[in-house]
């Protein structure tokens, strides 16, 4: 691999006014196994596929439950996004106590973003490799965001991150209206389609290796592991006519 | 009674310096007029008995100061400091507003150390004259006048039977004038001469009534 | 460029024999390598306009905007890294935020320009932080001061302008400014303008897809920042895209004649 002097550390520029450090925090993502996010107007979904370090070990988690309204995937280094996980959580808790109503997801995300931020333009700490999907439902309806190692974020109407999650984001693109137009079920069989684009050709979906989520209208965030994962996958072996 | 008292150790010796005073503002058309009496004590013994408590803070800002001698001539000396460097910085005549402001941050933030009971009044393009009372705990409040320390107990009920909105300004000195003379006569507290200032666009024009020429009521 | 390879030109700490802080002079290469963000200042207010790209379909509209709010009567645009525009806007906030809790009226825009040009300065100073990758664009309106306007750039710089351009397309957009009569016109003028320039700089062959952004604080908005109101912006954008039309069916600069 070529180094070049200007990829030590986040607080050097280099001639072109690119911060190589930040570039390399975004690559973390992509060594992370794929997750994707969706929403239909009533409910928002996260789907990831866990990956396990050795055969003796349990699945590496994926989804982390934020308040009963929002819920997070993530992709990269999971001790990182446990950190922020952490952060999180303990923003939510605030606004609540503070507020006595659920934070809004788009000014939770803010809140992140700022934090991350920091560690993009000074040296005391590195940025965090990991980019996170977060699903939420607040006033304003269902939300999925896109946070990513370098501070940014975008309001999404579905995203994928990831390993291979280009095609999930092709297949999101193309099926856009209909993920709209979905209901629950047919949203979460959209997410585990996408998902299942992302997986290398040997590699299938099962209940041991999939984590859904949900969260919506008067649905605080559910998240659903092994077996309560399995009716979903079922759906996508049934009528894969109505779309290809 | 007499027998009583401690004559080795009289209470001036340690007693803190207070301008046990009367102080008083009110807004006109053009302007403030503010004033106050000039006894400053120390226990039961007069520290002096012509003091100015009628204090600059820019050439349209002043303040009377009540409580603590000390405590208010710092906070005034804080504030003046503070308006100086802000006038500068927004290249701008202060707005009495920021003044009393500046004092409430003081006053409030360290209100339990403080005896400090402090009108600032003054004018301003803004807002024209006008009148801010900070008593005690640091609170803020504009007034159309504002009456204080320990001789304005005694005004309440003057002051709210003579006081009438849109007087013009030698309605509002004789009002001032009256109401410190009452507070100076019934009050210990104070007493000397009256300070007076109006504040308008103009500046300032500074007076005083020595003792021999106050205003006198009934004398029973 | 004489920069690279020298050994100059990895810290804000070292200066170059010349004299030169090359590390600022990268920060501002964020800046020009990003989108178009303009600001113009009329007579009774300035526009803001921003061409905001979309990075994914899959982006909901105004997912990403450039131009902030920092207290009811100051707006701020950034050009660069949103990321560290939206860190700057946040610092702009507390400074207005601390100003009106100490002196309990709104900060006027030249002192918070004073006090946010010091904070990019700063940032120039010292190893242990990176020069801002992006200028931000600051303006306020009231009735006793006019409309003022001010830019700040990475190196802490600021001045005051009747308007500016920043980003990829500076000097198209520069070159349609200038002949604007901007201390003649309004706001509501100017909003259609700033719209034009926005979309006239913008390269549909090299350029992505973007969203106009645009926002205003002017005496129709009562002093205070806001963006503009729908209606008005639907306005200024079909304005833009008819004087595009035009413009390709003629074949010559004959934008003096349109309005």
């Amino acid at each position: 691999m070529f180094r070049n002097q200007y990829d030590n550390d986040v607080v050097t520029w280099s001639p072109q006014g690119r911060i190589y450090q930040i570039e390399y925090a975004m690559e973390a993502v992509k060594q992370g196994s794929a997750t994707v996010g969706v929403k239909n107007k009533t409910h928002a979904v996260l789907v990831a596929v866990k990956r396990k370090p050795s055969e003796l070990s349990s699945h590496r988690r994926k989804v982390f439950d934020i308040d009963t309204h929002v819920c997070m995937s993530i992709s990269g280094l999971t001790s990182d996004a446990r950190s922020l996980a952490r952060f999180l959580r303990s923003e939510c808790t605030s606004s609540k106590w503070a507020f006595d109503e659920p934070l809004p997801v788009g000014r939770l995300v803010s809140a992140l973003g700022e934090k991350l931020q920091r560690c993009t333009q000074f040296w005391s700490r590195r940025p965090f490799g990991v980019g996170l999907l977060l699903a939420g439902y607040d006033a304003s309806g269902p939300h999925i965001y896109e946070v990513q190692p370098s501070a940014n974020y975008f309001d999404c109407k579905s995203m994928a991150i990831g390993a291979r999650s280009q095609s999930a984001r092709t297949y999101l693109e193309r099926q856009m209206t209909a993920i709209a137009d979905s209901d629950r079920a047919g949203l979460i069989r959209h997410a585990l389609l996408a998902l299942r684009e992302c997986l290398p050709s040997e590699a299938e979906l099962t209940s041991e290796n999939v984590t859904v989520a949900i969260v919506g209208k008067d649905e605080p965030c559910n998240i659903l592991r092994d077996e309560a994962v399995q009716p979903y996958l079922d759906t996508l072996e049934n009528d894969m006519d109505t779309d290809a | 009674m007499d027998g009583l008292v401690d004559r080795s150790n009289p209470d001036w010796v340690s007693a803190e310096h207070k301008t046990g005073t009367t102080i008083m503002a009110v807004e006109f058309a053009d302007g403030v007029v503010i004033g106050a009496d000039s006894r400053t004590t120390t226990g039961a013994y007069v520290a002096n008995r012509v003091t100015d408590k009628l204090t600059k803070l820019t050439d349209y800002i002043y303040c009377c100061r009540s409580g603590s001698a000390a405590d208010t001539q710092a906070i005034a000396d804080i504030v003046r400091y503070y308006l100086e460097l802000h006038s500068v910085e927004i290249d701008e005549e202060p707005r009495v507003g920021v003044a009393a402001s500046i004092f409430r941050e003081f006053c409030y933030n360290n209100r339990d150390q403080l005896t400090a009971g402090i009108i600032c009044a003054g004018f301003d393009e803004h807002k024209g004259g006008q009148v801010y009372s900070i008593p005690l705990g640091g609170l803020v409040v504009r007034q159309p006048f504002a009456i204080g320390g320990s001789g304005s107990t005694f005004l309440y009920g003057h002051c709210d039977s003579t006081f009438k909105e849109g007087m013009a300004k030698d309605e509002c000195l004789t009002f001032v004038r009256n109401a410190l003379a009452l507070a100076m006569s019934r009050d210990g507290s104070s007493g000397g001469v009256i300070r007076t200032a109006v504040i308008t666009k103009d500046g300032v024009e500074r007076d005083v009534v020595l003792g021999d020429a106050l205003p006198t009521f009934y004398q029973g | 460029m004489s920069s690279i390879g020298t050994g100059y030109d990895l810290s804000v700490q070292t200066f170059s024999p010349a004299g030169r802080v090359f590390q600022i002079e990268y920060a501002q290469k964020a800046v020009d390598n990003s989108s178009t963000v303009i600001a113009l200042r009329g007579k009774d207010g300035v526009v803001f306009a921003a061409e905001n790209t979309i990075a994914s379909k899959l982006h909901e509209a105004k997912t990403t905007r450039r131009v902030a709010t920092i207290d009811r009567h100051i707006g701020l645009a950034y050009c660069g890294f949103v990321t560290d525009g939206r860190s700057v806007a946040n610092e702009a906030r507390s400074y207005a935020t601390r100003f009106r809790d100490l002196y309990g009226h709104p900060m006027p825009v030249s002192k918070l320009n004073d006090e946010l040009s010091g904070y990019f300065h700063m940032l120039t100073l010292y190893g242990a932080a990176r020069p801002c990758g992006c200028s931000v664009l600051l303006g306020a309106y009231d009735a006793a001061k006019g409309p003022q306007m001010y830019m700040i750039e990475p190196s802490g710089v600021s001045w005051g302008y009747y308007g500016c351009a920043l980003g990829k397309n500076k000097q198209p957009a520069h070159a349609e400014i200038e002949k604007l009569k901007l201390s003649e016109m309004t706001c509501k003028e100017l909003v259609k303008e700033a719209a034009r320039i926005i979309y006239a700089t913008h390269d549909e062959s090299k350029d992505k897809d973007f969203e106009l952004e645009l926002a205003w604080v002017c005496a129709d908005s009562n002093g205070q920042f806001e963006h503009v109101p729908e209606e008005l912006h639907k306005e200024a954008e079909s304005f833009a895209q008819t004087s595009m039309e035009e413009d390709s069916d003629e074949e010559d600069d004959s934008d003096e004649d349109e309005d």
